[in-house]
């Protein structure tokens, strides 16, 4: 290499024996295999990840033959499958770069004008605007109707309820930054308080209610969860609050798992469905999904629709001032504490109405259905999506929810999430700010990449409290 | 936060109430760090409608002063009152910083703190809404007092962008903005709260001299036309010697001097702090930053009369520097 040659001859022109030997040495170790450049390197992390692709999408072992899903991965022709795919992504990333960015440019320039005039007709026209959105609208309401039950029933049980606590989650996570772990504990709440007050516990309420009049009770109480959680808790920041969060979650697991006497313990709780009587109208929801469907729709419909006023609102500057400068905010008489109470209980109670349709719709649940898991995958999906944006949460609930669903009929259905977590992965290196984020978020992003405002700015807050 | 709110009948609150009363008063104001003391047994008194400047070597307290004094540090000893226009006093000590804030306390950062993924009406509007008393209900609901607030709001943030001079850059990031404007943007956000007292944390820190100059000018309108109280901690002694009324020097957390800017400036006990911080350097420069600054303070004189002819013409004010200087 060029820096050995020179190096040693520079050395060579005044003491040539002395000089060279431990120069030698050092220029060894500078010097560059060909396997340590960049681009073979490349090749080689490539060709590595195409195996344990193989080794991942391949054989299943068995515990008679331990080596024989080795075997069929090594010897079949997926193997050679995969290795190809690696050397020509690596190929075209290595030596077609020009091509490929030129090819990227050029549909970005052609797309670029009449994307622009739909962006322009969508911002300028309100009449577009809004026949889209009832386009889209109908489509989720009717667009269902045309598929098979199956899917109607995931759309309902799994779809349609995350959905709603993603939606519920973005608040307190998207917008007021809060990373809460224990969020489920609310769907939690929100399931139990339906069946007691309507009469499934072996505790029996004053009277038994309809579950729509639970509603708002659950709403309630919820909200009063949420607050006492905070009010305490809310006060730490960042990780702190998530471990308390998540003893939280653990604290209303175990009670409803072991206080048998209250909550039927692990045996579960059978609810009652659905159902209007209004004298004049009586309507009763029982096996068809569809119902649940338009129900779910209605309520997410609303949460949107509430939730959309708050983020362009006072709340929602608050509640991003908080965020990006928890000493400024306060300093600019942002009351900090009552704003992300405000979001925690928010989110809570949207969490708490997931928490009444699920167990109304299931008409049977146990304390497995809010294990910790659930916690940290409606965690994923606001974040997948995008945090702080009702579009990016949306797609991001519905896709992940769906994909698992819809991959159990290509991989082994117990592979499921495997493929689920190495999406998210990839997700977060090359994407990390999620499918369809928000402004706001994504200029966060930029900036704390860019450590605009220099290092004094972004700095630590001057201090805390003696 | 201790609120005792004392029958102190002050007359009608006009515009340029008493300018005698104090509005800002500490005592024996001591606040520790372990072994350190930051501040040691500071004594404080801001009449209202003065601009007093605090200053002092790095390290001597400045800023903790004004963390002391809008509750986000607690000192372990002392008293720190304000005393707000329509009567009564509220203890500072320890106060929330939002109450501070909402009292009439406002201050800007000596590392600039603003929302920078937010557009610059935004980070003002945050601070014009803190005094509006609209829930999330009746937003999520759009009930019409939320939309009133929302429009008044704006107004208000508009009215004070306008004011400091970066309306036309309100869309803008407050992030991407320059360092000038960006420190301008801290002031306006401070303003919006609607405060009887401004505090800024070396505010002209990292401008260029066209912005310093601006300003200047600023901070003197902030005081005479809204009647803002402003204590200011600034490293440029030009700065200080012409806006300022009175000079406070705080050096290792004490008060070592208090006066009139050419007071300060003669006083040995702050010549002696500078020439230590300094350290080793070249005592006849120094000696001579001072005089200069005093020049410049003759200059400025220090009444609000001839502070307001210096800056009758904003763009004028570069060459009467000058003139005034090599006078
Ligand atoms: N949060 C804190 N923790 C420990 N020491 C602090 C803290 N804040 C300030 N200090 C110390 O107090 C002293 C005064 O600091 P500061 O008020 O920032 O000075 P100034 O603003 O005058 O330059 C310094 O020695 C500083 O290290
Ligand atoms: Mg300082």
């Amino acid at each position: 290499m060029s820096i050995k040659t020179s190096a040693a001859q520079g050395a060579g022109q005044d003491s040539p024996k002395s000089a060279t030997a431990p120069l030698s040495a050092a220029a060894r170790l500078r010097k560059v295999h060909w396997y340590q450049e960049p681009r073979w390197r490349r090749l080689g992390a490539l060709l590595a990840l195409a195996v344990t692709l193989r080794l991942m999408t391949g054989e299943e072992g068995t515990t008679q033959d331990l080596f024989l899903a080795l075997r069929e991965d090594f010897t079949g022709v997926g193997l050679w499958i995969w290795l190809a795919i690696a050397v020509a992504v690596w190929a075209v990333r290595e030596f077609l770069t020009d091509q490929t960015s030129r090819a990227v440019e050029g549909t970005k320039k052609v797309s670029a004008g009449p994307l622009d005039r739909v962006r322009q007709v969508w911002s300028a026209d309100k009449r577009v605007r809004m026949g889209v959105l009832t386009a889209v609208l109908a489509l989720v309401v009717f667009g269902p109707l045309g598929v098979e039950r199956y899917w109607q029933q995931v759309l309902v049980d799994q779809i349609a309820i995350f959905v709603l606590l993603a939606i519920g989650l973005n608040v307190v996570i998207g917008w007021a930054g809060l990373l809460d772990l224990g969020f489920i504990a609310f769907f939690a709440i929100g399931a139990y308080s339906a069946a007691y007050w309507t009469g499934a516990l072996p505790v029996q309420p004053p009277v038994a209610l309809n579950n729509f009049l639970v509603l708002p009770i659950a709403v309630l109480t919820c909200l009063v969860a949420g607050v006492i959680l905070g009010a305490p808790t809310l006060r730490l920041r960042g990780d702190y609050l998530a471990i308390v969060t998540l003893g939280f979650h653990e604290i209303v697991y175990l009670m409803a798992k072991n206080a048998d006497g209250v909550t039927e313990g692990a045996r579960g709780v059978k609810v009652e469905r659905f159902s209007v009587d209004l004298g004049f109208f009586s309507y009763e929801w029982k096996l068809d999904p569809m119902p649940y469907y338009w129900l779910l729709v209605v309520f997410i419909v609303l949460a949107i629709f509430l939730f959309l006023r708050l983020e362009h609102s006072k709340v929602g500057r608050a509640w991003t001032a908080i965020r990006e400068d928890e000493v400024a905010a306060a300093a600019t008489g942002v009351p900090t504490v009552r704003y992300k109470l405000m979001a925690f209980a928010i989110g809570a109670s949207t969490s708490g109405v997931a928490g009444v349709a699920y167990a109304s719709k299931a008409g049977y649940f146990n304390p497995e259905n809010f294990a910790i898991l659930l916690s940290i995958l409606v965690l994923a999906y606001v974040i997948f999506g995008g945090m702080g944006s009702i579009p990016g949460v949306l797609f991001g609930a519905a896709f992940l929810v769906w994909l698992p669903e819809y991959l159990r009929e290509w991989v082994d259905p117990k592979d499921r999430y495997m493929y689920l977590g190495a999406l998210l992965v990839i997700m977060m290196i090359y994407r990390p700010q999620g499918v369809l984020p928000s402004r706001r978020r994504k200029r966060e992003l930029r900036m704390a990449e860019a450590g605009v405002g220099g290092a004094d700015a972004t700095g630590p807050a001057e201090g805390r409290q003696p | 936060m201790t609120t005792e709110t004392v029958k102190k009948e002050q007359g009608p609150a006009g515009g340029s109430a008493g300018a005698g009363e104090l509005v800002l008063e500490t005592s024996g104001v001591t606040l520790r760090f372990g072994g350190l003391t930051s501040l040691d047994n500071v004594e404080l008194r801001m009449r209202r409608g003065e601009v007093l400047a605090v200053i002092g070597p790095n390290g001597a307290g400045k800023t903790s002063l004004f963390n002391s004094l809008t509750g986000a540090y607690v000192p372990q000893e002392g008293r720190i009152v304000f005393r707000p226009r329509e009567g009564g006093e509220h203890s500072l000590l320890g106060a929330k910083p939002h109450v501070v804030s909402q009292w009439g306390l406002a201050r800007t950062f000596q590392n600039i703190r603003l929302f920078g993924a937010l557009t610059a009406l935004e980070n003002v509007k945050i601070a014009a809404e803190t005094r509006l008393k609209t829930g999330p209900v009746s937003i999520m609901l759009g009930l019409p007092n939320a939309r009133k607030a929302e429009r008044a709001s704006d107004r208000r943030a508009h009215e004070v962008l306008s004011y400091v001079g970066l309306l036309e850059k309100m869309n803008e990031l407050a992030g991407s903005l320059s360092y000038g404007d960006q420190r301008r943007l801290e002031i306006a956000r401070a303003l919006a709260t609607d405060p009887e007292v401004l505090l800024l944390d070396e505010p002209a820190a990292g401008t260029n001299p066209t912005e310093k100059l601006e300003l200047e000018e600023l901070i003197r309108r902030i005081n005479t036309e809204l009647g803002v109280s402003v204590l200011l901690i600034e490293h440029d002694m030009r700065l200080v010697m012409s806006v300022a009324d009175r000079v406070m020097v705080l050096n290792f957390g004490k008060k070592i001097a208090e006066g009139s800017p050419s007071q300060v400036q003669r006083d040995p006990a702050v010549i002696e702090a500078y020439l230590g911080a300094v350290a080793e350097e070249d005592e006849a420069a120094v000696a001579q930053a001072v005089a200069e600054g005093a020049g410049a303070q003759e200059g400025a004189g220090s009444g609000a009369d001839t502070d307001t002819d210096t800056d009758t013409g904003a763009d004028a004010g570069a060459p009467q520097w000058d003139t005034e200087e090599h006078k």
